[in-house]
């Protein structure tokens, strides 16, 4: 009953739309301290392909790619991969094809295992496949965000929490590559602007720098590191402004530029 | 008829974070107030982030929260409290710190804000006790 209230209450509140907007202005110094966080600073994939949804439905199927390898032996760089298989089971839902989730969750499970990670996600890929056959396209999203979230909870209580960032990047850029490039495929300035992200690159960035020397200094991570740089440019349009087709181009090549190195193997893998 | 089996996850992904995260009671209680106010939006077509920040604040004191968003999405900031918090707000501000204009839900210990976001960047997401004692929230969002 008290739900049913609120329910109400909430409804009516979106009439009355009540607006609390005073002009005021919170100091650079308190902005400085704020809270940031991976679970709420870095937005899923899911937030960014709702976005770019919102001016027109998108080809999500033309932004398939093939299997990606499930037998790489550096952690970071199954953490990177796993990332942007993550991001795309996110791609699959919004293409509504469930062979393809299902396809994409079987991979999610083996790069997961690979790196230990907690027995549970077997049970979530069980999920994923159940969801995906009922076409139950909702709770598909948040199950793969759960199934991020626990591959991530899972590293941290096996003292892997350095490699949590690498799963949120590696989604962030596979997110950016297709996104840039279903933009460029059909140009629109309202959708152009989700690639403004200044900060949150800053603060990815801050994460790389922060985690351990020898996973710093393993090489892909460095190059992706030091891509990420460039990157930081490309993306820091100012506010409110829409990037032309040549910036999203610039965007999209350095987002492929970096998922290329990210899933490339070398010769002693 | 979707609003059960959300909910359902909702709470069991609670109970999962609680053995994971070491969250206090007191976090969890906030984070089920908030879960409970942001599954109300989601009959409304958003969906809940299946992330949060549980924290503890002090009368008259606020937490600063940074999340980043993108132009075209709708959001909802829901904040839950226990109920030592007897009024809480919750404001969002734009990178430059302005506050910016929002939507809002208030019943004491639970509170909500929402816009729609118009140009991508990092925003501030602000929790101010202005009555109670000092409380553990949380915050979750929601997006469409």
């Amino acid at each position: 009953m008290k739900s049913s209230c609120r329910f109400g209450a909430i409804a009516a509140l979106a009439a009355a739309s009540a607006l609390s907007g005073a002009e005021t202005r919170l100091p650079a110094d308190q902005l400085a301290k704020a809270i940031r966080t991976d679970s709420i600073s870095i937005p899923t994939p899911g937030e960014l392909f709702a976005a770019l949804s919102k001016p027109g439905k998108p080809n999500w199927i033309g932004q398939y790619r093939g299997p990606v390898p499930t037998t790489y032996r550096d952690r970071a760089q199954i953490a990177l991969n796993l990332g942007g298989l993550i991001a795309d089971g996110f791609i699959a839902v919004e293409a509504k094809d469930s062979q393809q989730v299902k396809n994409i969750g079987s991979d999610i499970i083996k790069l997961a295992k690979a790196l230990g990670v907690s027995e549970n996600l077997l049970r979530r890929g069980n999920s994923i496949n159940e969801f995906a056959e009922d076409d139950d396209w909702d709770t598909l999203q948040e199950e793969l965000e759960a199934t991020q979230n626990e591959v991530k909870s899972s590293m941290q209580t096996h003292s892997d929490q350095d490699l949590v960032i690498l799963v949120s990047l590696g989604g962030w850029i596979r997110g950016t590559q297709v996104v840039s490039s279903s933009i460029l495929q059909n140009y629109d300035q309202q959708a152009a602007k989700v690639l403004r992200q200044p900060a949150l690159v800053s603060f990815m960035q801050s994460k790389i720098a922060a985690i351990s020397p020898d996973l710093r200094d393993d090489p892909l991570v460095k190059n992706v590191s030091e891509q990420l740089t460039e990157m930081e440019k490309l993306v820091s349009f100012p506010a409110g402004q829409a990037p032309s087709v040549d910036d999203v181009r610039k965007v999209n090549t350095a987002a492929s530029k970096m998922m290329t190195a990210i899933r490339s193997k070398t010769e002693s893998q | 008829m979707k609003l059960i089996p959300t909910l359902l996850l909702s709470i069991f992904s609670v109970a999962f974070s609680v053995s994971l995260c070491a969250d206090t009671d007191a976090e969890v209680t906030a984070r089920k107030e908030a879960l409970d106010l942001a599954g109300a939006f989601t009959n409304d077509g958003f969906k809940i982030r299946d992330g949060h920040w549980c924290g503890t604040i002090k009368p008259h004191e606020h937490a600063l929260i940074a999340v980043n968003l993108y132009a075209g999405n709708q959001y909802w900031f829901s904040v839950g409290a226990t109920e030592q918090a007897k009024k809480i707000a919750v404001n969002v501000y734009d990178e430059s710190g302005k506050q910016t204009t929002t939507d809002s839900y208030n019943a004491g210990d639970q509170v909500a804000a929402g816009f729609s976001c118009t140009s991508s960047g990092q925003y501030y997401v602000s929790v101010d006790l202005l009555d109670g004692e000092e409380s553990s929230f949380c915050l979750v969002y929601s997006y469409k």
